[in-house]
């Protein structure tokens, strides 16, 4: 027979395991993605390699800051003190685990594209360095939004005591907390790269309109963070509500099914908005003066595709709440 | 943690009928309101060539608007006819999601009673705008399309906007204030609280304002089309 | 502590997490579908711009089709939870 205290560290090393291995999928697509980019840039205009394994480099290091957020909250697991611990701990662990390696992993692939564009606007423009820089960090420091959420319910997950109580429903609404705002990121960060990337090319074809085009990438990458929002909304709920005691089976399926279900349906619409974005940007860099429509045909097209995430969410706060 | 799921509730019995009002939402609203018509007042005041600050920024938006409403009406009159609701709705819902950037204070669309009677005024004012440009006969035809039964589908699609409109919103306004306060309470108020207000409270706010307001102004487009 | 599982607490169980899976999978093709049409509609607008109109009418048409399958998630999920 196990004993709590075996079972919470066996969750605690587990869910590290889990948070650093799912993490760095993403970082090493993400980095891949733009060195082969890089690589191509610099045929193209070898003369500027320097520059381009520059802005490379820079680039990578934004990409990889979702899987060091990954590397910390494993670290932290790892060496967390559970001697004490009271079994929740042990999903909850888990939970933060999997919020934060599923978390990293769409930042970190939707954070290769703005380096890669950026590496191939090197070569097709060199006198826009600095723009073409400014305008990826700025971009891919946005990307890592969901990767941030991710953490910070990881963090919550892991320090907050659940002493009090009952142990049937909150098991499942602990994983279900994780699994959501996790899922859900996925979607998010690639969806926030494929704008980004874009605004890059369309500087380097374009430099004198470099503001409208980081002012459309911006809009559109917060309107791609909706369905990751929305995750974190139903995380928090299901962590922060407090479930009545029972010793049926029901309440828990239902909370851990409402995680599922926002996670999953996060994924789509955060793609889809991502390729809306990447749309409207491609073509405010080439015909600045209908910016305006673009912007607003963007944002309704945005509005539109995110339905079904919210339709996700409808369904989890029916089987939290109604249930 | 601040405990923003608690809702002070003031609930009436009338006659067997339990009325229960979020009375810290109506009190938001209300401020939003006094604020809408305030500026409407200095707006008013002593208008002329030489516009004061308020004419200024009151005709800005009012020309936006009024071009935004004729360009997606695609139609003089209607986007005439529509214009005062769609504008009225924009500021409502602007000064609403600002609201939250002021300390203790807090959005009135954070409660999702707000955004859901937004979302059904918009619903039925599209739903009337149909019928009254297409007929009656037309308005139930384009139901039963592509075939006869598909209208079942056709009515929850319908009623599905509503729904994903309203919650749009809400999910939101609610998820940034969530975030302010995880975070302010993680990084004990240093530094990001402010960022994070100016970023959700402002930024957010404006582009879910501007969304609700164009999918209503949608909804309406399409039902007349 | 016991958890007690019955057959019927079974059925309920699974009819919940099939309403989970059913309105979370079904989310994901209609998101991309239809933020695929909206990105194709901006590069049309982008190309000509004076045909904006048309253009948004029919991207709406588009994506409320490629909407219907994520509406018959809806209803299965709803149908799970408060049917079953």
């Amino acid at each position: 027979m196990l004993d709590i205290q075996t079972l919470v560290g066996l969750s605690k090393d587990l869910s590290a395991g889990l948070c650093i291995g799912l993490g760095a999928i993403g970082a090493a697509l993400g980095e891949g993605y733009t060195a082969g980019f890089a690589n191509k840039a610099i045929s193209q205009r070898p003369e500027k390699g320097g520059d381009i394994a520059k802005s490379m480099l820079v680039g990578q290091a934004m990409a990889e800051s979702a899987a060091i957020f990954a590397l910390v909250i494993a670290v932290l697991l790892l060496f967390m003190d559970v001697s004490s611990a009271h079994p929740l701990k042990a999903f909850a662990l888990i939970g933060a685990g999997l919020s934060m390696g599923f978390g990293a992993f769409g930042s970190a692939v939707g954070g290769g594209y703005p380096a890669a564009e950026a590496c191939l606007g090197i070569s097709r423009q060199p006198t826009v360095t600095g723009e073409l820089i400014t305008n990826m960090l700025i971009g891919s420091a946005v990307c890592q939004t969901p990767a941030i959420f991710a953490m910070v319910i990881s963090l919550i997950l892991m320090f907050i005591g659940f002493e009090n109580e009952p142990l049937n429903p909150t098991w499942a609404a602990l994983i279900a907390a994780g699994l959501s705002t996790g899922l859900s990121s996925i979607g998010s960060g690639i969806g926030g790269g494929m704008p980004a990337g874009e605004s890059c090319a369309g500087i380097a074809r374009n430099p004198e309109s470099a503001g409208q085009i980081t002012t459309a990438m911006l809009v559109g990458q917060a309107v791609a963070q909706t369905p990751c929002i929305f995750g974190l909304l139903v995380s928090f709920i299901l962590i922060f509500k407090e479930p009545s005691a029972t010793n049926s089976i029901v309440p828990a399926i239902a909370l851990l099914s409402a995680g599922i279900c926002m996670g999953l349906g996060g994924i789509g619409p955060g793609i889809g908005n991502g390729y809306a974005a990447q749309g409207a940007v491609k073509w405010i860099a080439r015909r600045v003066e209908a910016s305006g429509t673009l912007t607003r045909i963007m944002l309704v097209g945005q509005a539109v595709s995110q339905s079904t995430a919210i339709y996700a969410m409808v369904v989890s706060l029916v089987l939290i709440f109604v249930l | 943690m601040e405990n923003f799921t608690e809702i002070l509730q003031l609930k009436i019995n009338l006659a067997g009928i339990i009325l229960s009002f979020n009375v810290k939402t109506i009190i938001m609203t209300w401020i939003v309101m006094v604020a809408l018509i305030l500026f409407a007042l200095l707006a008013r005041k002593k208008m002329g060539l030489v516009p004061n600050p308020f004419q200024i920024v009151a005709e800005l938006l009012i020309t936006a608007i009024y071009n935004l409403c004729i360009d997606t009406l695609e139609d003089e009159r209607l986007g005439k006819k529509y214009f005062p609701l769609i504008c009225a709705l924009f500021m409502f819902l602007l000064l609403s999601n600002w609201l939250g950037v002021i300390p203790k204070l807090c959005e009135p669309t954070r409660d999702l009673n707000t955004p859901l009677g937004m979302g059904i005024l918009g619903f039925v004012i599209a739903q009337y705008a149909g019928i009254k440009e297409k007929g009656l006969k037309q308005y139930i035809k384009d139901y039963l399309d592509p075939i006869f039964f598909m209208a079942p589908l056709n009515i929850i699609g319908e009623i599905a906007k509503v729904v994903s409109i309203s919650f749009r919103l809400f999910g939101n306004i609610m998820g940034g204030a969530i975030i302010i306060i995880v975070v302010s309470y993680l990084v004990y108020g240093i530094l990001l609280p402010p960022l994070l207000n100016l970023f959700f409270g402002l930024f957010v706010g404006t582009v879910q304002a501007f969304v609700f307001t164009m999918l209503t102004l949608v909804y309406i487009a399409v039902q007349v089309k | 502590m016991a958890i007690n599982i019955t057959g019927h607490d079974i059925v309920k169980a699974a009819a919940l997490l099939g309403a989970g899976i059913a309105m979370g999978l079904g989310a994901i093709g209609p998101g991309v579908g239809e933020g695929f049409a909206a990105g194709k509609a901006c590069e049309s607008i982008g190309r000509k711009p004076e045909e904006a109109g048309l253009i948004t009418r029919t991207m709406l048409v588009g994506q409320a089709v490629s909407e219907s399958t994520g509406i018959y998630s809806l209803v299965v999920a709803l149908l799970l939870i408060f049917v079953v």
